[in-house]
C-alpha cells in the first residue's frame, strides 16, 4: 500500500515535467505587447516558428532575467535594463534599439480641445496618472514634460502611480484618474480604442525614448538557438519596422 | 531606509484591525446565536476574501472606487472624498480583505463557551447585552487576541489589492510591501532586504508575544 503511495507521488510529481517546449519565449515590455502580438503573427507565418510573449514592466523582467528566467529574447521600454543586461553578461551581443515611442496625454472625458500638459493645474483635475518614473521611461519622460512647462509643483500631489504603463492605462480608462500619460503605442491599439481621448505630447519637452532589445544568453546551447536568432534579426527588419511604425513609433 | 512606507503598513493595519473588530464582534455573535434562514450564504460571502485572489478583490473595489461609477461618484458628491488612490480607500479595502480572520477566531471562541454560561447570566437576571459583554467576551479573549493579530498581520501582508487601488503615492498609499516590490523592480535589492527584514523581524516579534500571552490565558483556565 505504501509504495503504491510512493508510486502514486512521483507519477504525479513527473506529470509536471513535459519535454522542452521548442516555442521561443519573448519577454516583452508592456507598452509593445499589442505590437509584439502582430509582430508574432509576422514571424510565425515567415518562420514556421513558433512563439510565446511574456508581458510585464521592464524592471520586473529584467529581475526575472538576472534571476535566471528562462526568456531567449527581451524587448524592453529603454536602453538601460537591457544595458543592465549585458553589463551583467546575460548576453554576448549588445543591446540594439528598434524603435523610439511617443509620449501622449490620455483622457477618458476630456475632449482633444481641452487636453494639452498645461491644463493639469486646473482644478477640476485632481489625479493624474503615470508610469512610476524609477521604472518606467514613459513615467521617466511624463515627469520631464512637467518639469520643462514649470508644472510639477503645482502637479506633483496629483500624480499617482502605476506600476508599469498597463496600469497606468487601466487608472486612465476607468477614469479613476482624471488624465494621464502614457504611449501612443497603447492609445493606437485595437484593445484601447475609442476609450477615451488623447493628444500626442510635443517630442522637444522629453528625452527621446529609445527602446532596445537584447538576444539573451539563455538560448545559446539549445534547439531554440536558431529560431531566438531568427526572431532576433526578424525585429530590426523592415517588414517589422513597418508595423512598428503603425502603432506609433518612429 | 526611508521608514514612511513601513509606518504607513502599520498605521494601516492598526486602524484596520481596531475598526474591524468593532465591526466583527456583532457579526460574529448573531452567527453563533443568531437565528435566521441563509445562514450558509452570509458564512460564504465572509470566507470569500480567505479564496479569492487579491487582485480580485482589487479589481472590482477599482471600478467601484472609480468616479465614473455610480458607488465612486456618490462618495465624491457627498463626502468630497475619493477612495481610490487614498488612505481611507487602502483602509476600507483592508478590512474586506481580511474580514474572516477577524471573524471566524471570535466566532470559535464564542461557540466554544458552554451553554450554561449564558444561562446563568439570564438567570441572574442579565440582558442579552450585559451577557455578551460582562460574560461571554471576558471568556473568550484568547480567541479575540488571536484574531485580532491575525487580522494585523494578514493587513501588514497585503500586496495585491494595494497595488491594485492605491497608485503608490509616497506617504499616502506607498506601504512596505509596494516599497519592496518597487525596489525590486528599480533592481535595487538591498533596500529591498531591509523593508523585507524589518517586516519579518516586526511581524515574527508581534506572533511570538501574542501566542505566548494566549498559552498562558489558556494554562489559567485549564488548572493542572
Amino acid at each position: 500500500m505504501n509504495k503504491l503511495y510512493i508510486l502514486a507521488f512521483f507519477v504525479a510529481l513527473l506529470a509536471g515535467c513535459s519535454k522542452p517546449s521548442d516555442k521561443i519565449v519573448v519577454a516583452t515590455a508592456a507598452n509593445v505587447q499589442y505590437v509584439m502580438k502582430e509582430i508574432q503573427q509576422e514571424f510565425e507565418k515567415e518562420s514556421g516558428k513558433k512563439m510565446e510573449i511574456v508581458v510585464a514592466s521592464s524592471g520586473k523582467l529584467t529581475t526575472q532575467i538576472r534571476e535566471g528566467a528562462p526568456f531567449d529574447v527581451f524587448v524592453s521600454a529603454d536602453t538601460k535594463y537591457p544595458e543592465e543586461i549585458y553589463k551583467n553578461g546575460g548576453s554576448d551581443q549588445k543591446p540594439e534599439v528598434y524603435a523610439t515611442g511617443a509620449l501622449v496625454l490620455w483622457s477618458k472625458n476630456i475632449p482633444e480641445a481641452d487636453l494639452k500638459p498645461e491644463a493639469l493645474t486646473a482644478e477640476n483635475i485632481k489625479k493624474i496618472a503615470i508610469p512610476n518614473p524609477k521604472t518606467a521611461p514613459y513615467g521617466e519622460a511624463a515627469l520631464q514634460v512637467l518639469n520643462a512647462l514649470k508644472i510639477y509643483e503645482q502637479t506633483e500631489k496629483k500624480l499617482v502611480y502605476g506600476e508599469s504603463i498597463a496600469q497606468t492605462a487601466q487608472y486612465i480608462t476607468t477614469g479613476s484618474a482624471e488624465a494621464g500619460f502614457n504611449a501612443l503605442s497603447i492609445v493606437l491599439s485595437p484593445e484601447m480604442k475609442g476609450k477615451g481621448h488623447y493628444v500626442i505630447v510635443d517630442s522637444s519637452l522629453y528625452t527621446p525614448i529609445q527602446q532596445a532589445a537584447i538576444l539573451l544568453k539563455h538560448s545559446e546551447d539549445s534547439p531554440k538557438r536558431e529560431a531566438s536568432e531568427q526572431f532576433y534579426k526578424f525585429l530590426y527588419s523592415a517588414k517589422a519596422k513597418a508595423i512598428f511604425k503603425k502603432y506609433g513609433y518612429k | 531606509m526611508d521608514t514612511q512606507p513601513l509606518w504607513l503598513t502599520f498605521k494601516l493595519a492598526g486602524i484596520t484591525s481596531v475598526l474591524l473588530l468593532v465591526i466583527a464582534l456583532p457579526i460574529a455573535y448573531w452567527l453563533v446565536f443568531g437565528k435566521f434562514k441563509g445562514r450558509g450564504i452570509v458564512e460564504a460571502l465572509i470566507g470569500m476574501p480567505l479564496v479569492l485572489p487579491p487582485s480580485v478583490i482589487g479589481f472590482y473595489l477599482l471600478l467601484a472606487f472609480s468616479p465614473s461609477h455610480w458607488f465612486g461618484a456618490v462618495i465624491e458628491e457627498y463626502l468630497g472624498l475619493r477612495l481610490v488612490f487614498s488612505f481611507p480607500g487602502l483602509v476600507i479595502a483592508s478590512i474586506l480583505y481580511s474580514l474572516p480572520f477577524m471573524i471566524y477566531p471570535i466566532r470559535a471562541g464564542l461557540q466554544s463557551l458552554p451553554a450554561s454560561l449564558r444561562e446563568a447570566s439570564y438567570t441572574l437576571g442579565k440582558t442579552e447585552w450585559q451577557t455578551f459583554t460582562r460574560v461571554l467576551l471576558p471568556n473568550c479573549k484568547p480567541a479575540i487576541l488571536t484574531a485580532f493579530v491575525l487580522t494585523f498581520a494578514h493587513t501588514v501582508g497585503e500586496f495585491g489589492v494595494v497595488l491594485m487601488i492605491g497608485g503608490n503615492i509616497p506617504g499616502v498609499t506607498k506601504v512596505a510591501s509596494v516599497a519592496i516590490y518597487n525596489e525590486v523592480e528599480a533592481l535595487n535589492y538591498p533596500a529591498a532586504n531591509a523593508y523585507a527584514m524589518v517586516l519579518f523581524a516586526i511581524t515574527f516579534i508581534i506572533l511570538l508575544v501574542v501566542y505566548s500571552i494566549n498559552n498562558r490565558l489558556l494554562r489559567v483556565r485549564q488548572p493542572a
